[in-house]
């Protein structure tokens, strides 16, 4: 047992930071590091310089261009990424359907799909939540009806986050209503730009666009998009589920954050008042035991020996602290997190903030669209049943 | 980064959990406990298991191992709610093999490895709390060492042990004295504890003392953290069986017709328990590898630890309870046992609200496990 990297490890993560430091812009990171405003160009500029270093794919194995690191490099990239200030990698393209086609995809549909999702240069969107399959997802009804070489595809898809910048979404389509509603699903990758496909934005409580619903009129698909077989999509679904592990936690971020709220309440004043301070340091424990509870997930990852299932217990951890460091900024804040005033959370704003402090602005929105992180990913009543199922059969 | 035990341990934790399913039965725990709360016969088996000396170094008769092999010791004695102080056999070894001469650790470890010495902590005194620089007790030079006048509480087996390390003051500097209780001036008066263990208040007029470090307050601090971390790992073991028997229980007891671990709301309880069990293994995993870091670094982790195994303690030992219904409040079912353990270890080398204030008066600009 040691709780220290090892030197290689060590190196490893100053080559990494020095790399991000050389390279990640500085006004993207002054924009992470104070919750402003991300437009779609800084996003995908990040996205970009990853991709021409070869690591916006950072899990990908060599055999298909990634770097083939290890679970704790994968770890460590991620955390100097996210203590850098780097924006959040989009993860539709290169960790949620890449993927999928390096394992169930074609020779033809790898050469044509991965190198737009290496280099950045594809936008992907998620096609997998509908009005009527939220947690129960197997339920979905949205159809595709084999014509010849091609598919129709008719129904609709929502909650698509960031699907207004979407060119390519794989969706889980409904080709057969035979037998349980899990064998009838098919994965399909769906050109965006087709005749028949609508996005409409949804507006979320904080008045930010980050959603879509996305609508299918008879929308053709080459068979050819078909990942797989027929009817075989929830399995890869659920592989793809796999990939997801200790990222869902996003410690690294949550780290990042616990160091942006003691400079808020800093600021704000509370930071030596007793009773403030003492709800910092639970956050403070609840952030180290989530760490901890990651690291032991990768450690058994890298050595194989014990492997624990243990991911839905990163889930519900991870997302109740990101809510709870949010909802203490807000309250660090106080009576100056109730402005609502949308200029101040763009970057470069020059106008007056309520108390002076423009760190404020964007708090009570923070607070208000994290609440999404434990209903999304399968929502933490639906992860209790699954850990539920560990301990009770 | 590594979180496997060795085969070494392993097979360490395999003798260790032999012993417990074998030799501790809860008939023999419940007589112990009738017999005042402490078995000698027991410790001796520990001992000859050599874990007695498992911090004492192989060169004076102990077996010289680290934290990690304490970790895995405590969870497994946890696992059979083992009543007697393994824990106060580690402080000891380590302690007086740290901060001892040449002739303390001669005089006494190989009696702690062997088992024929139990040595305790003697630190608890009513103005303190659960503060280490708070001591009343006095300690003056006299012919040969030092006399002690002191009044501490709540000493493990403290009318049964065979000596005490004791913090006392000499002028305003902490140190720590072995003081041989029955020596003259020592007098013990002993009760049982409500996990059905045993300790005593210990009355020190003029006892004979021997000096084992004039820097008390280091060494006491270092002796407080080896039991923290003894208690975290044993606190470990004590929930994952309390989670086991719960989980059990909800599988077997039928009502309205069928098992209750058919009802989702029973089922969410047992998941939130299983967190907090995973969290508290985690940060016991923290406190061991942490307990030889440098002071300062190791007093933070240690409270970061405790408090988290307290939060898990209660919550784990409440909710087994409940999920248990009636049964689970009565003295013949062992769950209650199970949560009456828990209950005491969280008050023991500080509560949870006490490390909350250690872990906040500590607090840096970074965060994380590795600030």
């Amino acid at each position: 047992m040691d709780l220290a990297f090892t030197p290689e490890e060590q190196k490893f993560r100053e080559d990494i930071r020095a790399w991000v430091q050389a390279n990640l812009p500085a006004d993207i990171s002054h924009k992470v590091h104070n919750a402003l405003h991300l437009t779609r160009e800084d996003m995908q500029n990040w996205a970009k310089i990853l991709g021409k270093k070869g690591w916006l794919g950072h899990a990908w194995p060599k055999e298909f261009g990634g770097p083939g690191w290890n679970s704790v490099q994968k770890h460590l990239f991620e955390e100097e990424c996210a203590l850098a200030g780097a924006p959040r990698v989009v993860p539709f393209g290169p960790v949620m359907v890449a993927p999928v086609i390096m394992a169930f995809g074609n020779a033809e549909q790898q050469k044509r799909f991965l190198p737009g999702i290496a280099d950045g240069s594809v936008w992907w969107s998620q096609g997998y939540s509908e009005p009527g399959s939220g947690s129960d997802l197997a339920s979905v009804k949205t159809r595709a009806e084999r014509q010849g070489n091609k598919y129709i595809v008719n129904g609709q898809k929502t909650w698509t986050t960031l699907g207004q910048y979407g060119e390519w979404i794989f969706c889980l389509v409904r080709t057969s209503t035979e037998g349980k509603p899990q064998t009838g699903i098919s994965f399909l990758l769906i050109d965006m730009k087709s005749p028949g496909v609508t996005v409409r934005p949804i507006i979320m409580l904080d008045g930010g666009h980050e959603v879509n619903e996305v609508f299918f009129d008879n929308v053709e698909v080459p068979v050819d998009n078909l990942i797989g077989e027929e009817n075989k999509g929830w399995n890869y679904a659920k592989h793809l589920l796999a990939h997801e592990r200790t990222n869902i936690a996003d410690v690294n971020r949550t780290k990042r954050e616990l160091e942006r709220l003691k400079r808020i309440a800093k600021t704000e004043g509370v930071y030596d008042d007793v009773r403030f301070r003492d709800e910092i340091a639970k956050l403070e424990v609840d952030v180290v035991a989530l760490e901890m509870l990651v690291l032991r997930v990768l450690a058994a990852e890298k050595s194989g020996k014990n492997p624990l299932d243990i991911a839905g217990l990163l889930k519900i951890r991870g997302s109740e602290i990101q809510q709870r460091y949010a909802e203490l900024m807000m309250l660090a804040a106080g009576p100056y997190a109730v402005p609502l005033i949308r200029e101040a959370m763009e970057a470069g704003w020059q106008g007056n903030f309520p108390g002076g402090a423009v760190g404020n602005a964007p708090l009570a929105s923070t607070y208000f669209n994290l609440r999404k992180t434990t209903i999304y990913g399968g929502s933490n009543e639906v992860q209790r049943n699954i850990v539920s199922q560990v301990v009770l059969g | 980064m590594d979180f496997d035990f060795s085969d070494d341990q392993e097979q360490l934790r395999d003798a260790v959990r032999k012993y417990v399913d074998k030799g501790y039965s809860f008939e023999r725990r419940r007589a112990a406990e009738k017999a005042g709360g402490f078995d000698r016969a027991a410790y001796n088996e520990l001992a000859e298991l050599g874990l007695t000396g498992l911090y004492v170094p192989e060169d004076d008769g102990g077996m010289g191992m680290g934290p990690v092999e304490g970790m895995v010791v405590m969870e497994e004695l946890g696992r059979g709610i083992v009543l007697e102080p393994l824990a106060q056999a580690l402080i000891a070894g380590a302690v007086i093999a740290g901060y001892g001469d040449a002739a303390t650790k001669a005089a006494w470890l190989p009696g702690i490895a062997s088992g024929e010495k139990l040595v305790v902590l003697a630190y608890q005194e009513r103005a303190a709390r659960y503060k280490l620089d708070v001591c009343e007790a006095k300690a003056t030079q006299a012919p040969g060492g030092y006399v002690i006048n002191a009044t501490k509480n709540v000493v493990p087996v403290g009318d049964q042990a065979d000596a005490f390390i004791v913090p006392a003051k000499v002028n305003s500097q902490l140190a720590l004295f072995i003081v041989e209780r029955n020596s003259a001036g020592v007098t013990t008066s002993g009760y049982g504890t409500q996990e059905g263990g045993r300790a005593a208040d210990v009355v020190l007029k003029n006892a004979p003392a021997t000096l084992l470090t004039m820097d008390g307050q280091t060494a006491l601090e270092h002796a407080v953290d080896i039991g923290i971390a003894a208690t975290c790992a044993e606190a470990v073991g004590v929930m994952d069986k309390t989670l086991a028997i719960t989980a059990e229980y909800l599988n077997t007891r039928k009502q309205f017709g069928v098992v209750i671990s058919s009802f989702q709301a029973l089922r969410h309880r047992a998941a939130d328990m299983k967190m907090q069990l995973e969290l508290a293994r985690s940060m016991s995993y923290y406190a061991s590898l942490k307990l030889n870091a440098p002071a300062a670094e190791r007093r933070a982790a240690l409270a970061r630890a405790k408090y988290q195994l307290g939060n898990s303690m209660r919550f784990i030992g409440q909710q087994a309870v409940q999920l248990h219904g009636g049964i689970g409040v009565t003295d013949e079912y062992i769950v209650s046992h199970y949560f009456k353990k828990l209950t005491q270890m969280e008050m023991t080398f500080g509560d949870t609200l006490h490390h909350l204030g250690e872990v906040s008066a500590r607090m840096q600009d970074t965060a994380g496990v590795f600030a």
